[in-house]
């Protein structure tokens, strides 16, 4: 069964290349354009994944990451921060890698594949 | 409850990150911000001639050189003033730290934020011979809550919900409490998070303490955040309370990071009044150079709220 992977993201071009990317790549894509919604999803159909944008209407991406780890079953899914803000990689602490827009696709899918030990 | 905002910027990368925060807040408070910029520092008392804070150059100060000056820092600060019109931008010569304290008990802002020396290659004035000395003393003598956004790591807001405590039961800690306490009952989902650290850095004198005496210390200092600050939550539920062991910035640092905190709010116990001498409590410092979020400082100037 594939793995599933949740793009959070409030630029749907974002949303439309990562779902493309990682469809292309045999995972079953989910998205959410804000964190309230992302945490809805996740409660609902947690992935194995999840792209986390920072800055975003409503609540942030470290927003959402602190409500999600405060719920004991989500709190160990693996986020990869994508941002385009500057020192990006701060943002979370435990996020498993922070990659900055634009990115390298090639780059991406390995950091996935590597954190879902494929 | 913050309605007005000094923020006090060099209009250079060093104040970005506290920017993002002051704009943020502003947004989310509906408060007006006060973008205040120091230009310079007169060459001498009566000087017509002050060392611009970009370049380290001595300029002649003139109407000409100040509009300049407020283009610049229009043209700097424009995303954000387009999207926050409840602003405006003032300038003033002078020493930093005096100017901002002269304004803020003119003006009584309800808080002031500063940036920090994020840059270690920076090698402007204000790193060179200012930026620590300056937020050393308006922290310090500050009539208001002063927050400080000293790191990139720092800056990632989406707001406030998380709010750590910090506190070592002073007259000082009573203010800051005040605030946390405000700021997070008055927020959708905020949590408020008590926290005291007891300071055994001495462990390795002759003052170590056993891990009895230890235990019986935290204990009685999570007995004392109960008694002195849980009556006074009047009927908010969602804190915690907290007292660790170790060296109390280090334990504060890691608290907040643990708790993925907001905003860290504490205060300090400075006894020299005296401005130009000025220099902050030792956790203080550190706490806000090291912090992964803003940090609200109380001095024993700091006004409590009035409702």
């Amino acid at each position: 069964m594939s793995k599933k992977i949740l793009v959070i993201d409030d630029d749907p071009n974002i949303i439309d290349y990562l779902t493309t990317l990682f469809e292309d790549n045999g995972y079953e894509v989910n998205s959410a354009s804000d964190a309230q919604k992302g945490l809805e999803l996740v409660k609902a159909n947690p992935p194995d994944l999840i792209t986390l944008d920072l800055e975003m209407p409503g609540d942030w991406g470290p927003r959402f990451y602190r409500k999600m780890t405060q719920i004991d079953a989500l709190k160990n899914i693996p986020v990869i921060v994508i941002s385009g803000l500057t020192s990006n990689q701060y943002a979370i602490q435990k996020a498993v890698a922070t990659i900055s827009k634009p990115f390298d696709k090639d780059q991406l899918i390995k950091i996935v594949k590597d954190t879902l030990m494929e | 409850m913050f309605k007005k905002i000094l923020f006090a910027t060099s209009a250079t990368p060093a104040g970005d990150y506290a920017a993002r925060v002051a704009f943020e807040l502003a947004s989310r408070f509906n408060a007006h911000v006060s973008i205040f910029h120091v230009l310079g520092v007169p060459s001498r008392g009566f000087s017509q001639t002050v060392v611009d804070v970009r370049t380290g150059e001595n300029v002649v100060l003139d109407d000409d050189y100040k509009s300049w000056v407020k283009e610049e820092i229009q043209t700097y600060y424009e995303n954000q003033l387009k999207d926050h019109q409840a602003s405006d931008i003032l300038i003033e010569v002078g020493f930093p730290h005096r100017e901002i304290l002269r304004y803020a008990r003119e003006k009584k802002p309800d808080l002031i934020v500063l940036g920090g020396s994020t840059d270690e290659n920076d090698d402007s004035v204000y790193k060179r011979h200012i930026a620590g000395t300056t937020l050393q003393r308006v922290t310090k003598s500050a009539p208001c809550p002063v927050l400080i956004v000293n790191r990139p790591a720092a800056s990632f807001w989406g707001g406030i919900s998380s709010i750590v405590f910090g506190t070592d039961f002073s007259a000082a800690s009573d203010v800051s409490f005040q605030y946390a306490n405000k700021i997070a009952s008055s927020i959708e989902d905020g949590e408020l998070h008590m926290f005291h650290a007891v300071d055994i850095s001495n462990i390795h004198s002759s003052l170590a303490m056993s891990q009895d005496k230890i235990e019986e210390t935290l204990r009685q200092a999570r007995n004392k955040i109960r008694s002195k600050y849980v009556s006074q939550l009047e009927g908010f539920k969602n804190y915690s309370i907290d007292v660790w062991e170790g060296l109390p910035y280090v334990e504060i640092v890691k608290y907040a990071r643990e708790k993925q905190a907001d905003l860290i709010i504490m205060s300090h116990q400075a006894k020299d009044v005296d401005d130009d001498n000025a220099r902050l409590g030792s956790n203080m410092e550190q706490v806000i150079m090291r912090a992964t979020c803003p940090v609200i400082s109380i001095n024993r100037h700091t006004s409590g709220i009035v409702e």
